[in-house]
């Protein structure tokens, strides 16, 4: 590939800002302290991890003190599932969650399984989105504990949280919810939703790889075992000496995120639906997941007869993703698209488009020129399908 | 697991330029299994492949071998498509084995290309 990549993939990572690195890089070279050490260089790293917490708080409204530090959203969502789970289990063993969530969460609840809980799995409708009334049929009073995704990392749907942790509520049952695509890019008041758990990363949001957060809600009945052990730090619910550089980057991450907010989403918003009106118009051509009711940045979409990895490499230069990228060693076709009812083949042609802050108009029609014409390239060469 | 190109610039060059794409007027053969369309089509000439072209609908392995076979047995006599192996198609792009299965259709294609051509022969 000689040609300069023009990266739209987003949802799968972001570049750190180039603020938040310059941070990261003085930070290891300068503050080097244990925030748990009890001395002048130990208290000046405690202070950045306390800072750190005020921004990530501020941006999604809720007490610093409530927030956990992990490696990521994967090691958010186990730690809130598992934690919960077993934390409850003397009260019932009935969980509930969606086929279409994140492998973080879906591979725990399957663990969860083996170890004799009992998970309901909740099919999404076909636009992506769950049926409330379904969901309410599905709660029980031996139900303990719901995990619900706020934006969706492959089709960009969105998922009524409030309404969702509302009936939670009402029953006591406790509700996570991984945000990792959606913090820093949609509002979240966690003074406002009913929710118990949620988890967050900072690579997706322009922040560095391998440092990710969990919010636990104070209130009675909330509370999460350990996965680890090993120490005191963090109330002993995620031991380990913290990586203070790497927390003090997501601060930032999270500061830059409040202020660019809404001038990030208008951006990304105008030029989803320029990338949108540049391909639909292709035959066969159809966007996967909810149009209205979706975190705009992620474009999913599918070609009729047209397979996904060869259009992921007639593509190029344009860096984007078949399933979830998570998922993209495997050939199997999106757990997620399956679950919305498309075909294999269906699944397989999808690709995510996924926009970020610097993505250009110039890059988005760039897109669109090259779908357009792999498209057309790969239905010429491919044999008409039998009757 | 390797995150490595899973491409190599073989396999790139002959995605990216399947000469032979397209259909004849000759024998042809065409399979759907795997996942994949297969259609290989060939103009004899006296027993000898004049021309061969193809259609896929696959991965790009499946491609570039259905491109890099055509390009390789135009010209020579169609008796050899039955005898026809994908394991040195798979060596040399190469095709990492998940994919082996793919490959398969393409031999089966193949070799029913050969027997089609065989019985071309006969009629003529």
């Amino acid at each position: 590939m000689n040609e300069k990549p023009v990266y739209l993939d987003y949802a799968a990572t972001t570049p750190v800002d180039p603020r938040v690195a310059e941070l990261v890089a003085a930070l290891f070279a300068e503050d080097y302290g244990n925030a748990s050490s009890n001395h002048a260089i130990g208290r000046r790293a405690a202070a950045l991890v306390d800072e750190a917490a005020e921004r990530l708080a501020a941006l999604v409204k809720c007490d610093p003190e409530r927030l956990i530090w992990t490696s990521g959203a994967t090691e958010s969502d186990n730690l809130a599932i598992a934690g919960a789970a077993r934390y409850r289990e003397r009260r019932g063993k009935h969980l509930i969650t969606m086929p279409t969530e994140h492998k973080a969460v879906t591979d725990m609840f399957r663990e969860l399984e083996r170890e004799g809980f009992e998970v309901t799995w909740l099919k999404p409708q076909p636009d992506g989105r769950l049926d409330l009334a379904e969901f309410e049929e599905a709660l029980r009073d031996d139900t303990q504990l719901v995990s619900i995704m706020h934006v969706n990392n492959e089709t960009g749907v969105v998922q009524d949280i409030g309404a969702i942790g509302a009936m939670c509520r009402d029953r006591d049952v406790l509700f996570h919810v991984d945000a990792a695509q959606g913090m820093g890019k949609l509002q979240i008041d966690l003074s406002a939703l009913p929710v118990d758990l949620m988890s967050f990363t900072a690579h997706k949001l322009y922040g560095p790889k391998g440092i990710g957060a969990l919010y636990v809600a104070d209130r009675p009945g909330c509370h999460i075992e350990p996965l680890l052990f090993g120490g005191g730090q963090q109330r002993r619910i995620r031991p380990g000496t913290l990586p203070v550089p790497m927390i003090a980057a997501f601060g930032l991450t999270a500061a830059i995120a409040k202020e660019s907010i809404h001038a990030d989403l208008e951006h990304i918003a105008g030029l989803a639906e320029r990338l949108w009106a540049g391909i639909s118009n292709l035959p066969g051509v159809s966007l996967n997941g909810a149009y209205y009711g979706r975190f705009p940045g992620i474009v999913n979409v599918s070609a009729d007869d047209v397979e996904g990895e060869s259009l992921l490499l007639a593509l190029e230069p344009v860096c984007v993703a078949t399933g979830s990228a998570c998922n993209s060693q495997s050939q199997e076709p999106s757990a997620v698209l399956r679950a919305l009812g498309l075909s294999d083949a269906q699944a397989q042609s999808a690709i995510r488009f996924s926009i970020g802050r610097p993505t250009t108009v110039e890059e988005v029609d760039l897109a669109i020129e090259r779908y357009t014409s792999a498209v057309e390239r790969l239905r010429a060469l491919a044999p008409e399908r039998a009757a | 697991m390797s995150y490595s190109d899973p491409y190599s610039e073989r396999v790139r060059a002959l995605f990216g330029d399947p000469a032979h794409a397209g259909t004849l007027d000759g024998p042809s053969v065409r399979i759907d299994d795997q996942g994949v369309r297969i259609e290989i089509s060939a103009a004899l000439a006296a027993g000898t492949l004049e021309k061969l072209a193809f259609r896929a609908y696959g991965c790009p392995h499946t491609i570039a071998a259905a491109e890099a076979f055509c390009a390789d047995f135009e010209g020579r006599e169609a008796e050899a498509l039955e005898g026809f192996s994908g394991a040195d198609l798979m060596q040399n792009l190469p095709v990492p084995h998940e994919k082996t299965g793919r490959i398969l259709v393409l031999e089966d294609a193949v070799r029913s290309l050969g027997a089609k051509c065989r019985d071309s022969k006969m009629n003529s």
